[in-house]
């Protein structure tokens, strides 16, 4: 997947990790969205039989914006690892929280619908992962 | 409001317990927006149907045909699980807003829903998985006569499993099911091999997926009637590993 124009007049950093480092971790407090630059990350989830992979990223791919659309989840849901070396971009969250708020509610709506069905799917795999 | 708005403004539905808003496979256009009540989506995967969520008041289903142009039908199916109002919108502005939004909320609007769509497949997969571990090769006819058989060609490498590693027999797995699975051998392999009812074998192959897997079965039917110089078998699965198991689950959902 190539990277989109318009990731780039968001970006604000950009931040390297070896192999296996953790990027984000499951349970932790944190609203800033990332793009994968280079290299592949893991999306991982906690279950009671240990960690299962939910998807691998590669470049171009956004993660950690469940909470730009859901206010009320400031809380990771999965863990974020890097995939061989990684190298991934932070997108400037402020920016992109006002461009949200200004759609219509009907849109906004709709959105966020589907923020809390990807948030709820990754909770019945975690449930039917671990049983 | 332009015209068209005025023509197609927003319409309230009302549902009873039990019935179906919206179907999986159908066309439309329709967005809805629970007001009152719950609804419950859920998909058919396979031979499953699997629930993807329980979605309440001011939550909004049928977006995915908006939100993703190349698809045009449901992809779910949609059943209200009380008393439900929903207030049903035509895309047509929604549409004209959404194209005009700042891309970089497309972009990430669109990952959102891929993910969405992949982490549901994922999810049917792993529901299915743990169907069959629970009932697992040992269940009484029951659970294997709902299993569907595959048809193989594929070569094997069998003995009785109280015999030395020197004894080596080759085979045909003509099917296999999670319960069991039917082989043909040459007559010859019966001569110094007894090949009877309750016999256990152990079974080495290949599965067309590319997979080793081992397999321990007792004979429970024999027929020599099939073609000459041949004996048809049927196993029953008796033993298998946790990792055969899985194995033979992954290919027989394949």
């Amino acid at each position: 997947m190539a990277i989109d124009s318009s990731v780039y007049g968001y970006m604000v950093d950009e931040h390297e990790y070896p192999d296996k480092k953790v990027i984000l971790e499951e349970g932790s407090i944190g609203d800033w969205v990332y793009v994968v630059l280079e290299g592949q990350v893991k999306i991982k989830k906690k279950t009671a039989k240990g960690l299962v992979t939910l998807a691998t990223l590669e470049e171009g791919a956004i993660f950690g914006e469940i909470p730009l659309f859901l206010k009320r989840e400031k809380l990771r849901e999965t863990t974020v690892q890097a995939h061989g070396p990684v190298k991934v971009g932070i997108l400037d969250t402020s920016r992109l929280d006002r461009e949200f708020e200004l759609l219509s509610p009907q849109l906004k709506g709709l959105i966020k619908t589907l923020a809390r069905r990807l948030s709820e799917s990754i909770e019945k795999i975690s449930q039917v992962a671990g049983r | 409001m332009d015209a068209k708005d005025r023509a197609l403004p927003t319409i309230r539905l009302n549902y009873r317990k039990g019935d179906l808003i919206m179907k999986e496979g159908d066309y439309g256009v329709s967005i809805y927006r629970v007001k009152k009540g719950h609804v419950r989506v859920t998909q058919q995967q396979g031979e499953m149907e699997v629930v993807l969520a329980t979605l309440g008041p001011g939550e909004y289903f049928g977006e995915m045909v908006f939100l993703n142009k190349s698809v045009e039908t449901r992809s779910a199916s949609v059943r209200a699980m009380d008393e439900v109002e929903v207030e049903v919108m035509h895309p047509v502005r929604l549409s004209k807003e959404y194209d005009g939004m700042p891309p970089i909320l497309r972009y990430i609007t669109n990952q959102t829903l891929n993910r969405l769509n992949r982490l549901n497949k994922l999810y049917a997969q792993l529901l299915k998985k743990k169907e069959l571990e629970s009932r697992g090769p040992t269940d009484p006819g029951v659970a294997q006569r709902k299993y569907f058989r595959k048809t193989l060609d594929q070569t094997c490498i069998y003995k009785p499993v109280r015999s030395s590693d020197k004894v080596r027999l080759q085979g045909r797995i003509t099917d296999i099911s999670v319960g069991g699975l039917g082989m043909e051998v040459s007559s010859r392999n019966a001569l110094n091999v007894r090949h009877e009812p309750g016999e256990e074998f152990i079974i080495h192959t290949t599965l067309p997926s590319g997979r080793e897997i081992e397999l321990i079965g007792k004979i429970q039917t024999v027929s020599r009637n099939a073609a000459p110089g041949r004996i048809q078998l049927g196993l029953k699965f008796t033993r298998l590993t946790g990792e055969a198991t899985k194995t033979l689950g992954f290919f027989m959902m394949s």
